[in-house]
């Protein structure tokens, strides 16, 4: 047998939630609470890869992060939507939105063992957006997110809030109604 | 507040006592001209009775109201005091109407005036009934040799069919029977028994004249057309005495005004309403109510505990196997311990051969659970009929037969609306004129049938009316005023294209624009409904001698058997109930009719879809097809799948919020190896195939059927 029972049996037992937990240690790890200035509390982001850039979402609309599921593309629908995933008996669109974001398609993609599925609240419905990679949480000051410089980014990427800056580190802020095709 | 648990619990017994009412003036209606039976009067009254405690403890006022002056009406009608004339019978039948508008407005926590304004001036209607001119005839009780004591012990009611077996010169008797103290209940129960059969124990009083020692005595009024001799037999080892009582010859009143005290009756064409009656209402009867769904207000199911036990059996079985599972995944997880794998294998074998059949029998009770019989709507509809039949002026029997039938509670709702449009189509356009069916030489009352059978895993619900049929011509003509077809594709259909016409959207034959019709809706949106629940509808017609219209439908939509098929390796789930039969085709036996691919099936020739090209998938290159012959409404097409994988129970969950109309697609569902299926939308696919071509490029040279 090429593999364990035990393996597979871990299979069988797959609960999808049990891949929220190394998000949160790793969140922790990149940003000391420590260095939050007392005046104005910061809010927590969900920092991600997406072809090469650093994005985050408020941690608010997370809803969880998944390991890429299996996902069963849907004829005659936006190119965008990659396909329907089953959520614990709810059956969720996941989209790329790197073609939102004038991102080159293509890269390691879902096969990549640091891919990741988020599960975002949205108006119109939750959603997965699949993402090369989770990097953790990050805390930014709402008040402190720099506007997109208007050179930089094309109308396709309206949906970016801003940018913020933690230490080194640049994240581009995305609004995730917007976001979502 | 909408929504509320108390609201919710109001609408669902209120709804519930209006149908009980309901179905009790529906057999009112039915021996309509007959002497109502008063074990049926009384469970009307009592209906409208617990209908008004039940909206006045919730704060109803409007249905309190309205429920009062039924119970009124019913009061007078139970004591005789008034008779079941039409008025009275068709101001019952509004009122349960207007009860129905106030109870959906209830759910909505609405109360638009113009409904107010309808249920108070029905009030009024129903009051000025009850208020009928007293009877001046002299009181047949006077006419009886009875007691003046015993006569003033009696009620109302017992008075009242006292009364009604004089009249109808029912001899009246008195027993007078006397028990020891001890076992006097169960022996005076014996006498009702021996005596039920024989004529009508009208009332039973304590004697006046005490039994002797310790015994009591009882007087029985009895109305019986039986002979001394008969009553004799079957009073006999019972220590009573029986004497007849004398009715004295009828004073100056003649006997002859035996029959109702109420106004005179009405002509048998029923929206003729006596001027006064109607006075009050003829502002606001034109406008016609709006179009009342008949859908159930409430999402309750009432369920038997018994049925609730066996699922919570069932559940507590499965912990237990999950604990079993559980261990022996424990068992397998322990680090150095080398399980056995066979006898490991064995165990878990058992235990999901065990999780089966638990899992069979959770499904099976929640199917149940969910099963409703048809008759819930039924009877909805019968009140409809009448009231239609009513506004046409047509005379109309509605024999209904199957309401026992069961089936999931969501098609039973969803079904309601379809078949009222149906219903009235067979009425509007259907059934003709009474004096046109006698020059046709046909039954003065027209002929509406409704019933419901099951078969299989099937409903087959037939709605037939033996009015003038579908007039093809007429059809034709129609069809070619609304730009649907050309005049040339309308000399070449067939008989069975053109009845398919009539399922187009926005063909209707009503010459004239009736509140039933006459709006552009009907046929289509049956269709469609019906399509939803994966259901299928025929036509059969013939010139004079009526319609049939037969819906199929599947038990249940919760769980449903599909086929599992692939294409180009992509996996779809086709919903078992729209899949009429399997076949396969060979690339070289497809043909092609004016650029659509079809086959010959059996001599007939079917319209092929290749899934694979419409979902724009990788061509996949396989010699032999595999064909799914799918039926919807009137037509039928193949669907070409390179494999076919089984068959399997699935439940249709939509696709989420984002996704909600994706064509062809219904769906989602997991076919238990964490992959998600889609499902196709069989409905959907034949509308996208065949109807585009119906519009456009008909004549389809093939016959569909």
């Amino acid at each position: 047998m090429a593999r364990s029972l035990g393996e597979l049996l871990d299979e069988f037992f797959y609960r999808p939630d049990e891949d929220v937990g190394p998000l949160f240690e790793v969140g922790a790890a990149v940003e000391p609470v420590a260095q939050i200035p007392a005046e104005e509390a910061p809010e927590q982001y969900v920092a991600f890869a997406l072809a090469g850039e650093t994005y985050a979402l408020p941690l608010g609309v997370l809803r969880e992060v998944l390991r890429v599921p299996p996902i069963t593309e849907v004829p005659r629908t936006d190119k965008a939507l990659l396909g329907v995933m089953n959520l614990r008996g709810e059956v969720l669109p996941v989209y790329d939105i790197k073609s939102r974001l004038r991102l080159p398609l293509g890269g390691a993609g879902l096969a990549s063992r640091a891919a990741r599925v988020l599960v975002v609240k949205s108006d119109a419905g939750d959603a997965g957006l699949v993402v090369d990679a989770v990097n953790g949480v990050v805390r930014l000051k709402a008040a402190e997110l720099e506007p997109p410089p208007p050179g930089l980014l094309s109308a396709e990427r309206d949906c970016v809030v801003g940018l913020g800056r933690s230490g080194k580190g640049l994240f581009i802020v995305l609004d995730v109604d917007s976001a979502l095709p | 507040m909408s929504g509320s648990k108390p609201l919710a619990d109001f609408l669902a017994e209120a709804a519930e006592t209006a149908e009980a009412l309901a179905r009790g003036v529906a057999q009112l209606d039915q021996a309509r001209g007959e002497e109502p039976d008063p074990g049926l009067l009384n469970a009307i009254f009592r209906s409208a009775h617990s209908l008004k405690g039940i909206a006045a403890l919730f704060g109803q006022e409007r249905i309190a109201h309205l429920a009062h002056a039924a119970e009124d009406l019913l009061d007078r009608l139970r004591l005789g005091q008034i008779g079941a004339s039409d008025e009275v019978l068709n101001g019952l039948a509004d009122a349960l109407d207007v009860l129905q508008g106030l109870l959906e407005e209830a759910s909505r926590d609405r109360a638009s005036d113009a409904l107010t304004e309808r249920a108070q001036a029905l009030r009024e209607r129903l009051a000025s009934l009850a208020s009928a001119p007293e009877t001046t005839e002299a009181d047949p009780l006077d006419q009886l040799a009875m007691d003046p004591s015993l006569r003033a012990v009696l009620t109302e009611y017992e008075e009242h069919r006292l009364r009604r077996n004089v009249r109808q010169e029912v001899p009246l008797w008195k027993i007078r029977a006397a028990f020891d103290l001890n076992d006097f209940d169960q022996r005076l129960a014996t006498l009702n028994q021996r005596l039920k059969g024989l004529g009508e124990v009208v009332s039973t009083l304590p004697s006046s004249e005490p039994g002797e020692g310790a015994g009591i005595a009882f007087d029985l009024l009895f109305g019986s057309r039986a002979s001394r001799a008969e009553l004799e037999a079957a009073l006999k080892g019972l220590p009573t005495t029986l004497a007849t009582i004398e009715i004295r010859a009828p004073g100056p009143a003649p006997a002859s005004a035996v029959g109702r005290p109420s106004a005179p009756v009405a002509p048998v064409v029923p929206d003729a309403l006596p001027p006064a009656v109607s006075a009050p209402l003829a502002n606001l009867e034109p406008v016609p109510p709006a179009e009342p769904s008949l859908r159930s207000l409430t999402r309750t199911v009432r369920v038997d505990i018994e049925r609730l036990d066996g699922l919570m059996n069932a559940v507590g079985e499965l912990l237990l196997i999950k604990a079993n599972v559980q261990r022996l995944a424990e068992a397998a997880r322990q680090p150095g311990v080398q399980v056995l794998a066979k006898p490991w294998g064995q165990e878990l074998f058992r235990e999901s051969r065990l999780l089966e059949r638990k899992l069979d029998e959770l499904q099976q009770g929640i199917l149940a659970a969910r099963m409703v019989p048809l008759g819930q709507v039924f009877d909805k509809l019968a009140r409809l009929v009448r009231r239609i039949a009513r506004e046409g002026g047509k005379e109309i029997d509605f024999p209904v037969s199957g309401g026992e039938v069961e089936l999931d509670k969501l098609i039973v709702e969803e079904l309601s609306d379809p078949l009222m449009h149906i219903l009235r189509n067979a009425i509007d356009h259907g059934i003709e004129s009474p004096d046109r069916r006698s020059a046709l030489s046909k039954p003065r009352r027209g002929r509406v049938s409704l019933k419901a059978r099951q078969e299989g895993a099937h409903v087959l619900i037939e709605v037939a009316d033996d009015g003038s049929g579908i007039d093809h011509a007429r059809v034709k003509e129609v069809a070619v005023q609304r730009h649907l077809i050309t005049p040339e594709q309308a000399r070449e259909l067939s008989p069975r294209e053109v009845l398919n016409l009539i399922f187009l959207p926005g063909f209707s034959t009503a010459r004239a624009v009736s509140e039933l019709s006459g709006r552009g809706v009907g046929l289509d949106v049956v269709k469609n409904n019906i399509a939803y629940l994966s259901g299928i509808i025929d036509v059969d017609t013939a010139r004079d001698r009526g319609t049939t219209f037969l819906l199929t439908l599947p038990l249940t939509l919760a769980i449903i058997r599909a086929l599992v098929v692939s294409v180009s390796q992509r996996v779809y789930a086709v919903p078992l109930n729209s899949v009429l039969e399997i076949t396969s085709v060979r690339e070289e036996d497809i043909r092609t009719i004016e650029r659509r691919e079809v086959m010959t099936l059996r001599g007939q020739t079917l319209p092929l879809l290749r899934l694979g090209q419409l979902f724009r998938l990788p061509e996949s290159r396989v010699a032999r097809h595999f064909v799914v012959v799918v039926g919807l409404a009137q037509q039928r097409l193949g669907i070409m799948v390179d494999e076919l994988a089984g068959q399997q129970d699935i439940v249709t969950k939509p696709l989420g919020g984002r996704l909600r109309h994706v064509p062809g697609i219904s769906g989602a569902t997991d076919l238990g190896n964490r992959r998600t299926v889609l499902v196709l939308d069989v409905a959907a696919l034949v509308e996208e195939v065949l109807v585009p071509d119906t519009r456009a490029r008909l004549p389809l040279k093939a016959s569909l059927i």
